[in-house]
């Protein structure tokens, strides 16, 4: 009787669950293709990926877009080439007459301030708010006045629901009149010391503020009304402004001769009005109680009932049909898009296969038409058929990326011990004695291009970047004799921390070092997450790197070494590097431009060398000899507006 | 036995809070930044922003913010998936690994049991001798190498399964036949040993001198009593086999939980590893209930000693 009970029971749940998960199937679709790891995200204020650009570049539309072949900025929703102020400051847009969002409304200036303030917004947005703050008038700060803002709503309201508070937290506050006047002795070294956050000075700061016997509940209250009541004006000083439905003027804080490939970056995409339907709001306010702006993160989906919200509406050549969590992206064109009647693919599915040998098995049966990625433990063998011809369908594509070693040129000691690369002379020592092209050629094979610069060549048009050094062993020692490590005698144990994935090429560096330098080198290998952590705090003497561009110019690589660069994990500082990148920002002529830059590069790479370029990726890809129209890229962007199907 | 019932509820509860408070506080102490995603570090000023927006500011209002949206079954926000929240991510995801548990662990009660009481029945015949070398295989080999043994034969070669995936019934076979083998090889064993008790233990003596049939008394009589070191093994197997396996889900990319509770720790998603562990604590907790009622049913003795 049990028994019998039980297998029904069992029955009968598992034919609920066939049911639940396998719902009808829709056919398939006219192109797919394969994402490996699934979306992140497709709010395009929040993107980091470049598999998540693509998807939102299909779906979305900006001012410019890039053409597939040559990568150079073309006609979006604007027409091109817009209007330029001489001094290169002011650029007038004009949108097109028929753009259109998916639906049918026209596309206007004002959406694209919504979409770049949602760039910008501390609540909205995360990796790329750089891109505003510094090319943009005004936008560094209303940013900064923002993320003060939040900084001392949060810590009002935490004070008066009873919560402690941080030392960060508490230095936002002291700036406040009401409270500045009452601790005028400390809240000056408070304010002057920020940003280092477990001193004496903040410690004792947060205990004086909680022994204040202050209302904190009428100073957030005050102080929320009055942010809200600024919240318009403060943002007006930012130089977006629409002059008429159709005209977008953009005022630039300094020249930026590839501001027009820049503003094709999903964070300056714009947003349809609908998504004010879903944001969150306190007392009336446009913002939540701790001053962010918040929209409910639903609003990617196709449907999503809430407040009527009509569901995501894009202005690309795609709209968004369908999004499974972890298994699949469909888009169908757009019907209002100008070219929807010439696009042949109707449908494109994007799958997901976290196992990314699965999906090249799948790609075998003739279930996908294309893979972006195939980066598997085999894939020099994928790029040997890549580079024989043996599968004319698998391509390897150089992408504007380098990876790199950082050494770190600040710490005096790590770990407790003496950190030897602060001498520019052991970091020059280390860098000769590497043979990249062994690296490249016998250790990873992938066909990837043995990097002398950190910028990669012959990717961006009218650079070529400095020469950097060729392999000399001597040289090397007579450098670590100079600085007091003959032979390599008297050099500490050197650490070098890498993530799994890199182990291989760390052991070659280790033994190039050990064999060529007589140093002792210890791999330190860790997960990912505490490395990046690691690094971005310089807890180490040798690091692995690695920096994909995020836009064609060579700014996007030469920047991260800038003095206090956020990305700067070697913590180099040099003010010649930093003059030459500042005269270069404001020099107007490309050739005397480019010559700045490719002097600042030689000072990375030959002189100073606070990072060693090992190499430049190719990324293998596959394509089914039927599809036609994905261009080769070094951005990997591919519209799948051009693609036709011809099975 | 409500008195039983009651008291393991309790019990449960208590568990699940002791969990929730451990896993609290191990996701907290780890290093790594859960809001850094690509290849920027994030500045400061924009990640206070980001604890503020998910009240991660401060660790005691994260505590008793999570676990009363937890209570109210509202997991809140996942911060590697930004548009989707935990409830559907758990929702689109245990599904599919019950689904996969619940048939591998049927299937594997279904072959286990019977070849372990066929192999104690003829013991130290060539039938147990194949039977044991059988099970101790399906034990010591990993789920990965079965995994892709089957996908290479079934999929690539004899091309009658799909790669992987997930959407037809065509893509079940393979994952629940990976998973179920090294849970029957368990359960083979155990029910053998069980087997081998019963059946030189004094009721069965008896039922065979009182002229019962050898069948009878090895199927009616003597399984009730080998299988209950089977049932205790269920209950937290089950529990197991439904809240997914990494494995099995990378082998065939079937988008289970199990490679969600293995990527929240790695992307130091806060919201997504704790509610992953408490709803595999819950779930753990109320199996091993059913397995303690379904004992005292089966086995008299027990009410009075739990």
């Amino acid at each position: 009787m049990m028994r019998k009970l039980l297998l029904v029971c069992a029955a009968s749940l598992i034919s609920v669950l066939v049911i639940y998960a396998f719902s009808a199937e829709e056919p398939r679709a006219d192109f797919t293709y394969v994402n490996p790891s699934g979306i992140h995200t497709l709010d395009p204020a929040r993107m980091s990926w470049t598999q998540d650009f693509r998807v939102a570049l299909n779906l979305w539309e900006g001012l410019t877009t890039w053409d597939p072949a040559t990568l150079e900025p073309i006609s979006g929703a604007a027409l091109f080439p817009p209007q330029v102020s001489t001094d290169g400051l002011v650029y007038t847009f004009t949108l097109r007459d028929d753009a259109r969002w998916s639906s049918g409304d026209a596309v206007t200036a004002f959406d694209f301030i919504r979409g770049w303030r949602r760039g910008m917004e501390p609540g909205t947005a995360t990796d790329y708010t750089f891109l505003f703050t510094d090319h943009v008038a005004g936008a560094a700060e209303y940013v900064t006045w923002r993320r003060d803002a939040v900084a001392t709503l949060t810590t009002l309201k935490r004070l008066r629901d009873g919560w402690t508070i941080s030392t960060d937290q508490a230095r936002s506050i002291a700036r406040l009149a009401q409270v500045r006047h009452l601790l005028p002795a400390i809240s000056d070294a408070a304010s002057a010391s920020a940003g280092k956050s477990d001193d004496a000075a903040g410690d004792n700061l947060v205990d004086r503020l909680a022994s204040l016997s202050l209302d904190w509940g009428r100073l957030y209250v005050e102080a929320f009304d009055r942010h809200v009541a600024e919240f318009g004006a403060r943002f007006a000083d930012v130089g977006i402004r629409a002059a008429e439905e159709r005209t977008l003027d953009v005022q630039l804080s300094a020249p930026c001769p590839y501001f027009l490939d820049l503003i094709a970056l999903p964070i300056f995409l714009p947003c349809h009005p609908s998504i004010e339907l879903v944001r969150e709001r306190h007392r009336g306010g446009p913002i939540t109680a701790e001053g962010l702006v918040v929209y409910d993160p639903q609003w990617t989906k196709p449907h999503y009932p809430r407040n009527d919200y009509p569901g995501l509406i894009t202005n690309g050549a795609y709209r968004l049909s369908d999004w499974t969590f972890k298994r699949r992206v469909r888009l169908a064109v757009n019907p209002h898009h100008r070219d929807a009647d010439a696009i042949a693919c109707r449908t494109v599915d994007m799958l997901v296969f976290d196992n990314i040998s699965a999906s090249i098995m799948a790609y075998e049966a003739g279930d996908v038409d294309f893979l972006p990625a195939m980066n598997v433990p085999y894939d020099h063998e994928i790029a040997r058929l890549a580079q024989s011809g043996t599968r004319p369908d698998f391509h390897l594509y150089n992408v504007l990326a380098t990876y790199f070693l950082n050494f770190n040129c600040t710490s005096e000691t790590v770990s407790a011990k003496p950190n030897p690369f602060v001498d520019r002379r052991v970091r020059k020592a280390f860098s000769l004695a590497v043979d990249k092209k062994s690296i490249v050629e016998n250790v990873l094979k992938r066909g990837d291009r043995v990097a002398h610069s950190f910028v990669p060549p012959d990717t961006i048009p009218g650079y070529t970047p400095a020469a950097g050094l060729t392999v000399s062993v001597e040289e090397a020692h007579r450098l670590l004799a100079a600085a007091g490590y003959p032979g390599g005698r008297g050099m500490p144990v050197v650490e070098l921390l890498y993530t799994p994935p890199d182990e291989r090429v760390c052991q070659a560096l280790a033994r190039m070092w050990e064999e060529r330098l007589g140093v002792r080198v210890e791999l330190r290998s860790q997960e990912s997450k505490t490395f990046a952590e690691d690094k971005a705090n310089q807890r180490f003497m040798l690091a692995r790197g690695n920096w994909y561009a995020d836009y064609n110019d060579p700014t996007t690589f030469l920047d991260c070494l800038s003095t206090g660069n956020g990305n700067n994990d070697s913590g180099y500082a040099n003010a010649r590097y930093d003059g030459l990148l500042t005269e270069a920002s404001a020099a107007r002529d490309p050739v005397a431009r480019a010559s700045l830059l490719r002097q600042a590069e030689a000072i990375i790479v030959e002189e100073d060398l606070p990072i060693l370029p090992i190499l430049h990726y190719a990324v293998p890809i596959a394509i089914k000899p039927y599809v036609k129209g994905l261009h080769a890229n070094a951005r990997l962007w591919f519209p799948f507006r051009y693609v036709t199907v011809e099975r | 036995m409500t008195r039983l019932i009651i008291r393991r509820l309790l019990l449960g509860v208590l568990t699940i809070a002791c969990i929730y408070v451990l896993t609290f506080v191990m996701v907290i102490s780890l290093p790594g930044n859960p809001f850094q995603q690509g290849q920027h570090n994030i500045p400061p000023e924009a990640e206070m922003a980001l604890r503020a927006r998910y009240s991660m500011d401060n660790n005691w209002l994260y505590f008793w913010e999570f676990l009363g949206g937890a209570v109210r079954l509202d997991f809140g926000p996942t911060f590697t998936y930004n548009d989707w929240t935990c409830n559907q991510v758990i929702a689109s995801a245990l599904p599919v690994s019950m689904l996969i548990g619940l048939t591998a662990i049927l299937v594997a009660v279904m072959v286990g049991v019977p070849v372990g009481v066929i192999s104690a029945a003829r013991r130290n015949s060539w039938v147990d001798v194949t039977c044991l070398a059988l099970v101790l295989l399906g034990i010591s080999l990993p789920t990965f190498v079965t995994g892709s043994a089957m996908l290479i034969v079934f999929s690539v070669y004899l091309k009658i399964a799909p790669v992987g995936g997930w959407g037809t019934l065509a893509h079940l076979p393979l994952p629940v036949l990976t998973l179920a083998l090294p849970f029957t090889a368990y359960i083979a064993r155990l029910t053998r040993t069980g087997m081998l008790d019963a059946l030189s233990s004094d009721f069965v003596r008896t039922a065979l001198a009182k002229g019962a049939s050898p069948r009878a008394v090895i199927w009616k009589h003597a399984l009730k009593v080998a299988v209950l070191p089977v049932l205790s093994f269920l209950g937290p197997a089950t529990a197991q086999a439904m809240t997914g396996s990494f494995v099995v889900e990378k082998v065939f990319g079937v988008p289970g939980i199990g490679q969600h509770f293995v990527n929240a720790a790695l992307n130091r998603d806060a919201g997504l590893i704790m509610s992953t562990v408490l709803v595999f604590a819950t779930l753990l907790v109320a199996f091993n209930l059913i397995v303690d009622v379904l004992y005292t049913r089966l086995d008299p003795r027990i009410s009075e000693a739990v």
